[in-house]
């Protein structure tokens, strides 16, 4: 009994195949620093993303919707830190926030049809993927609660999602109708190109 | 336009085809092994079967002279399968790689082929005479990741190659004793092995399906996840290229690419069809489908009874029968290879994929 114990404690050590050699080699490519790959992004400081933030809402005020869109998307701050994106995140919600409806897909088509328009778009997705993970993951801790494990095997949702956090539902339902209409304009290439882009918003 | 030829082979995916020189033999990778079919008529039918590997065999490529056929599997190896009159014999060629290989293709010269792998590094293998056996030299660097496609030059010594860290480059792959020196051109002038001619990235970084010289040699073409594709025009040795045109579709990926002279580009992929891109220095852009869409039999334009409607809506639930895609390919496109061509212009191209179908397309 206890040498079977043994045998097989011994061999569970010894899985080899479970041994990570990656880690083991110098070579290997997951240790290396994948940023090298692709040249480094000019640094932009929390002063510069507010100016951006305050030269947007400006257009926005002056009722020039489709400029504020383009100027945020095109202002991107790829090479800011977590704290910069954070402000040109919350600029850009605002900008999709004030945008009616319906001229959601006109607007995305000029744009689309514009110079550069393609690459606006892109960023665009970006900024939609973000914000919805953004306003998910403020709501993980209440998720748990609000969730009652039934004896029929069913989870029943206790009150409605988000109710406690109505703005974060509301943000996150424009992002939804905003995503809808920006791949039907730009393609589903536009959502791939999100994955794989390493100018992340 | 004509209608494409059609011919479903099997359920099951193809990673790779290739036709040999007559058009006869059609080679298709499938699981482990790789199947030869021979044309009989208006079909292929199934003649040869070259069992060697054991796991995905992952690439075929028939020499188009020697009629030598080159295959690399996920097992690490790659076998040379030489026709004999008793069927073909493998012999083994020494890759030394710790990982999948993942493509392989023969030199236009045919002396030499070139095998990417997950091991970062390209095999560059060639036929040593006094030991009798073909062996391999490495290209490694700058690789940071698998090369998933390779594609040589006219010159059979420059070889690019596209990679899951997003770059497409391009090698020297210079053999002395087996390679001719080549001329100067717009890749280099002095070009000893691993020598890297150039090294490109589009803005938007997808991992790199497939590579393509033009017909000429001077122009490069890429295609990656991020639904796009890149043509590259050098400017000469250690000088930057004069353009890098990216072109962004709204498409999904496309996994193949071939050019058709110098000014016209096709490519398929996740969308299984093959799309036409069309451009110069100047610039590129998709210019369309080459499938035509209302081909009979696929037209939904057929006058529904409304009994049979209601008939089907109770038995199916719907009245359309929409299992079926548009397209001739059933899934996704994953080689694209020219068929039938003179001088760089393609008149016939041949697609598979994983729906198991090889199609002849007009191009």
């Amino acid at each position: 009994m206890s040498i079977i114990q043994q045998v097989s404690n011994a061999t569970l050590n010894d899985n080899w195949r479970t041994i990570n050699i990656d880690a083991l080699d110098p070579e290997s490519s997951s240790n290396f620093d994948t940023s090298t790959l692709h040249p480094a992004f000019a640094p932009v400081s929390d002063s510069e993303a507010r100016n951006i933030g305050q030269q947007v809402r400006q257009l926005l005020r002056g009722g020039d919707a489709e400029g504020a869109l383009r100027g945020a998307l095109e202002s991107a701050p790829y090479g800011g830190d977590v704290a910069v994106k954070e402000i040109h995140l919350q600029t850009v919600t605002e900008v999709l926030q004030s945008i009616k409806a319906s001229e959601m897909t006109p607007m995305l088509q000029r744009i689309f049809q514009s110079e550069g328009g393609s690459e606006a778009l892109d960023v665009l997705m970006k900024y939609l993927y973000k914000g919805m993970a953004a306003s998910s993951t403020s709501k993980t801790p209440t998720r748990g609660s609000t969730l009652t494990p039934q004896s029929t095997g069913f989870s029943q949702m206790g009150g409605r999602p988000g109710a406690g956090n109505e703005s974060s539902g509301a943000a996150m339902s424009v992002l939804l109708s905003w995503h809808e209409k920006v791949v039907e304009v730009a393609g589903l290439g536009s959502v791939g190109r999100c994955m794989t882009d390493w100018r992340k918003v | 336009m004509a209608a494409p030829e059609v011919h479903h082979l099997f359920h099951h995916p193809i990673a790779d085809h290739s036709f040999s020189a007559d058009k006869q033999t059609l080679a298709v990778a499938r699981d482990t092994s790789v199947e030869l079919y021979g044309r009989t008529g208006s079909g292929f039918k199934l003649k040869d079967e070259l069992k060697g590997h054991d796991k995905t065999v992952t690439s075929v490529d028939i020499a188009l002279q020697s009629g030598r056929i080159v295959t690399c599997s996920q097992d690490r190896n790659a076998l040379v399968w030489e026709p004999s009159p008793t069927g073909y014999k493998p012999t083994l060629v020494l890759l030394r790689i710790n990982r999948a290989a993942t493509f392989v293709r023969w030199s236009p010269s045919e002396m030499k082929f070139a095998v990417g792998s997950g091991a970062r590094v390209i095999a560059i293998c060639y036929f040593e005479e006094e030991n009798d056996w073909w062996v391999s030299k490495h290209i490694k660097k700058p690789i940071r990741s698998t090369v998933t496609t390779v594609a040589w030059h006219p010159n059979s010594v420059l070889l690019a190659a596209g990679s899951t860290d997003a770059h497409a480059r391009v090698f020297s792959s210079f053999i002395k004793g087996v390679d001719s020196r080549p001329e100067p051109g717009v890749w280099g002038e002095r070009l000893p092995f691993n020598t890297v001619c150039g090294e490109y990235l589009n803005n938007s970084a997808g991992w790199v399906h497939a590579v393509s010289f033009s017909p000429s040699g001077d122009a490069l073409a890429f295609a990656s996840h991020d639904s796009s594709i890149t043509v590259v025009y050098p400017n000469g040795a250690e000088q930057p290229p004069r353009a890098v045109l990216s072109i962004n579709t709204q498409l999904l990926p496309f996994m193949s690419l071939i050019w058709n002279g110098e000014s016209e580009i096709i490519a398929a992929g996740y969308d299984c069809e093959a799309f036409r891109f069309q451009g110069n220095e100047g610039g590129w852009q998709l210019t369309g489908s080459l499938e035509s869409k209302g081909r009979p039999g696929m037209g939904d334009a057929r006058e529904e009874s409304a009994f049979n409607m209601f008939k089907q809506m109770d038995l199916k639930g719907k009245t359309k029968d929409d299992t079926q895609l548009k397209t001739v390919h059933q899934n996704t496109i994953s080689t694209i290879r020219v068929y039938e061509g003179a001088g760089g212009t393609v008149r016939k191209f041949s697609t598979t994929g994983v729906d198991g179908r090889i199609v002849i397309w007009n191009a």
